[in-house]
């Protein structure tokens, strides 16, 4: 069995209390509990804060572009489906410049677990708004406050046939790795969206806020996370931020679709040229 | 066998074909280059389409000549006309002594000074499909049946062609009932025309040639060179690549994905290509520029991604079904930063199959992004090509290493400094070759690294890599006379234009050499100082209003005679008059 720190490659350098410091260690924990082998894993990430996990977590890392994480995992999922891969991303990341790819992997299933980092606020960037910032919100970017409304990442998961949707927060650790457990054994895409105060940037949404205005529904005995009209319902509350596992039901894998093998993985097939086959599929150029 | 007497032998035809979208015009004029091809005929088609599925004029040329050919031809001597319209539209084009079947009788209206040399028919092919099938669908068989006439083509040869067509698809009733169009439309036409009308052909053997298109040629490249994931957008003209793979992929255990927009595509190869397979996409212009930023990411995180460019009409959406060569730089000066890539373009259908199996072996040996560079006219129109020599299909991946070389590795580092600035390349998944792929500036082991020795020290290693490419790039080709004083220089589909040019101005004397550029990037430098020294004049041939190709060998070659810009930019790729001309005036 592995353990914590076998996942620990180097200590963060984000700022004192940043929930990023949260969700690596409930990474770590998630990663204990499945035995996660580093070397069969892939973490891609996108540009903000978050970015920098791949330092301190040991795996195979992709560091691309800003929003772009997710179709570079999805490249390495489909041409390796053996590797668990985890993709990486901030609101900004996620919901802005990458909203595009994030709705459409969504609807693919394809087999990555997706943390989105959701600060409320651009925080590598020294502080603009982000698609979830409050309507309203002053930054260096409205001084007069946000014009824009926000909007949610789960509801929009949702919409666009997500099979799996969970949210944490980064100041609950332990219920964190419990729902990135969920996620890691879930067929096809999971999203977890984390809650996770800037310190720095964001000094409306800090922990107290989020602790006061989040609800566990993994505590609610009442609801089901099978039921989309409930899920639904809860996401569009306004009193309460709904926590836990949302949504989650049972869709074939976009690499179990798509591939024509899904035991020889693309990329790692050895390469020849097959003469006959190729000679005959000439033929249809005669 | 044949049916006329025997005339001068032709040697070049071209047959117009012309109606508008959703007549059939390309399915007719495929048919018909098929047959002449079969025939052992060279040929070379020649689509004039607009944006849109139906109602709105088209017309496609079909040329055929016993000799090489490459690209379409001054004239000519053959229309098809789906409608009076389509006459009025293109009877100017028309050789004297030409041929026009209209279906319509609305060409007796035609001024005489337009008719004048050419002989009018009308040839009612919808009312007698409707007459004899009861289905207008076969007004495109009687067509051919016409036109087979006027060729002198062998029948048993196109009833085979209609065989293979729609046996198997539609079953024997229907091939019966096209073969009945085919012989009621030879009737028609041997009622119709005199023999002083006929265009006989002479018959060559076949020799298991090929007809088929650039994207088809890059498409079989591809498969030809191990690629096994391929993402992509819709796009004209560059849609035909991904169609043909993705019906032939999956034997081969590869998938092709349609992405949300070529952002997606490109990063997706990108992700596919770190991880083992060989990747691909393919583009034009506008989808071009959404690549970009994945490109240079490509090139910072030294992953090995092949990109197919097929030009079409810019800028913005341009002219979407037109040809262009207006994106010449695009991908040899585009996205942010410096990064090796590599930038090759094809003249022929052999190239197109030969440069892509190279693209891939180059991605992978340099640890770069590499851009085949082509355009409409050649990914989408059809031409005769020898059968690929799949046995010259070699493989090489450069420095990827096994699971057991990886193991025997003490401390793997991704970026290691070489020499030639190419480093081992271990893949996820493998045991003990853990690493980082960074797009922000890295150390050897590919954590982010801001210092400032290191980022000179890998950026020189990246850039370096290009040296080592420069010995194992496409060379370019010199054709006609290596010592004349006239040079012509020019790069992908223009070929057919300039080499006919060519051999136009050697009837009357004037002898010219011809550079064809098949890598742009890194520039050939060297090869084209050579080639500038002893020429008198140099042109520059390309299809684009500013003279692309001219500003890239300006700024490359030092000491740069003036070139001469002969360009077009109407849409329309070159006919080689429009260079024997510009040339003949120059020379005099």
């Amino acid at each position: 069995m592995r353990k914590k720190e076998d996942y620990h490659l180097e200590d963060p350098t984000w700022c004192r209390g940043c929930g990023l410091f949260g969700v690596f260690e409930a990474l770590k924990r998630a990663a204990v509990a499945r035995d996660l082998d580093p070397e069969q894993t892939v973490i891609v990430t996108g540009i903000g804060c978050h970015g920098r996990l791949n330092n301190y977590f040991r795996a195979y890392g992709f560091h691309g572009l800003h929003g772009r994480a997710l179709p570079v995992a999805t490249g390495i999922k489909l041409c390796v489906p053996g590797l668990s891969v985890i993709g990486v991303s901030g609101d900004g990341d996620a919901y802005s410049i990458g909203q595009g790819h994030f709705i459409h992997t969504v609807r693919r299933n394809v087999g990555i677990l997706y943390l989105v980092i959701n600060n409320r606020i651009y925080g590598l960037t020294q502080g603009q708004v982000s698609p979830t910032t409050e309507l309203g919100f002053v930054s260096i970017s409205t001084p007069f406050g946000s014009k824009d409304f926000p909007i949610d990442g789960p509801t929009l998961a949702l919409a666009a046939g997500g099979t799996m949707i969970a949210r944490g927060f980064s100041g609950n650790v332990a219920h964190l790795a419990g729902l990135l457990g969920k996620a890691f054994e879930h067929r096809g895409f999971s999203l977890v969206e984390i809650l996770s105060p800037c310190v720095t940037h964001n000094k409306v949404n800090t922990y107290d806020w989020f602790r006061e205005n989040i609800v566990n529904l993994d505590e609610d005995p009442g609801f089901q996370p099978g039921d989309r009209t409930e899920a639904w319902k809860r996401l569009q509350d306004p009193r309460k931020i709904p926590i836990g596992l949302i949504y989650r039901e049972t869709k074939p894998s976009y690499e179990e679709l798509v591939l024509a093998g899904i035991q020889r993985p693309i990329g790692r097939e050895a390469l020849g040229v097959d003469v006959p086959r190729l000679e005959k599929i000439m033929e249809k150029f005669r | 066998m044949t049916h006329f007497k025997k005339q001068t032998p032709i040697t070049d035809i071209s047959v117009l074909i012309a109606g508008k979208a959703g007549d059939g015009v390309l399915f007719t004029g495929n048919v018909l280059a098929r047959i002449l091809k079969r025939q052992g005929w060279e040929v070379v088609t020649c689509r004039d389409f607009p944006s849109n599925i139906r109602g709105e004029a088209t017309s496609y040329i079909v040329r055929g000549s016993p000799d090489r050919i490459f690209g379409r031809g001054d004239c000519v001597e053959i229309l098809l006309a789906f409608d009076c319209q389509a006459v009025f539209r293109h009877v100017k084009t028309i050789s004297p002594g030409g041929v026009v079947f209209c279906d319509g009788e609305g060409v007796a209206a035609m001024p005489d000074h337009l008719k004048s040399g050419k002989m009018f028919h009308s040839l009612l092919i919808r009312q007698l499909a409707r007459e004899n099938f009861a289905q207008e669908i076969y007004k495109n068989m009687i067509a051919l049946g016409a036109l087979s006439y006027v060729l002198d083509l062998e029948m048993e040869v196109i009833q085979q062609i209609i065989g293979e067509m729609f046996l198997r698809k539609k079953g024997q009733d229907i091939v019966a009932k096209n073969v009945q169009a085919l012989m009621l439309g030879w009737k028609k036409a041997e009622e119709l025309i005199s023999d002083s009308e006929c265009h006989a052909l002479d018959r060559a053997p076949d020799e298991g040639r090929l007809l088929l298109s650039g994207d088809e040629a890059i498409a079989l490249g591809a498969l030809a060179a191990g690629c096994r994931f391929f993402a992509a957008y819709p796009i004209c003209p560059a849609s035909e690549i991904w169609q043909w793979l993705a019906l032939y992929l999956p034997e081969f255990n590869g998938t092709v994905i349609q992405t949300e927009d070529e952002i997606a595509a490109m990063n997706m190869a990108v992700g596919a290509a770190y991880a083992g397979a060989r990747a691909m996409t393919a583009t034009s212009g506008p989808g071009a520029s959404l690549m970009m930023e994945a490109f240079s990411l490509a090139g910072m995180a030294e992953v090995p991604v092949v990109v197919a460019h097929v030009q079409r009409v810019g800028p913005a959406t341009g002219m979407p079904t037109k040809t262009e060569q207006s994106d010449v730089n695009q991908w040899i000066f585009g996205s942010h930063g410096d990064f090796p890539r590599i930038v090759l373009a094809p003249g022929t259908i052999e190239e197109c199959f030969d440069l892509t199996v190279r693209a891939f072996n180059l991605a992978e040996k340099y640890q770069c992004p590499v851009v085949l560079m082509t355009e409409l006219d050649m990914g989408q129109n059809l031409r005769t090509a020898p059968r690929f020599r799949l046995d010259q299909v070699l493989l090489d991946r450069g420095r990827l290493l096994t699971q057991d070389e990886l193991l025997r590795i003490a401390n793997f580092k991704r970026y290691a400094f070489t020499p030639d600035g190419v480093s081992p390349r271990a893949l996820p998944g493998l045991k003990n070759g853990l690493h980082m792929v960074e797009g922000n500036e890295h150390d050897e082991k590919g954590y982010r690294e801001e210092d400032p020795d290191i980022r000179i020290r890998m950026m020189d290693k990246r850039m370096k890599k290009l040296k080592a490419a420069s010995k194992d790039l496409m060379a370019s080709k010199v054709w006609g006379d290596p010592k004349a004083k006239l040079g012509i220089i020019s790069a992908g589909s223009t070929l057919g234009a300039i080499v006919e040019a060519q051999a136009k101005l050697a009837e009357k004397g004037i002898k010219t050499k011809f550079l064809q550029l098949r890598t742009l990037w890194p520039f050939p430098v060297r090869e084209t100082g050579k080639f500038l020294t002893g020429c008198r004049r140099v042109f520059v041939v390309e299809n684009n209003a500013s003279g692309q190709l001219s500003w890239l060998i300006k700024s490359q070659v030092e000491g740069c005679p003036q070139l001469e810009n002969i360009l077009k930019y109407s849409s329309i790729p070159f006919k080689p008059m429009d260079i024997s001309a510009r040339i003949r005036r120059a020379a005099r």
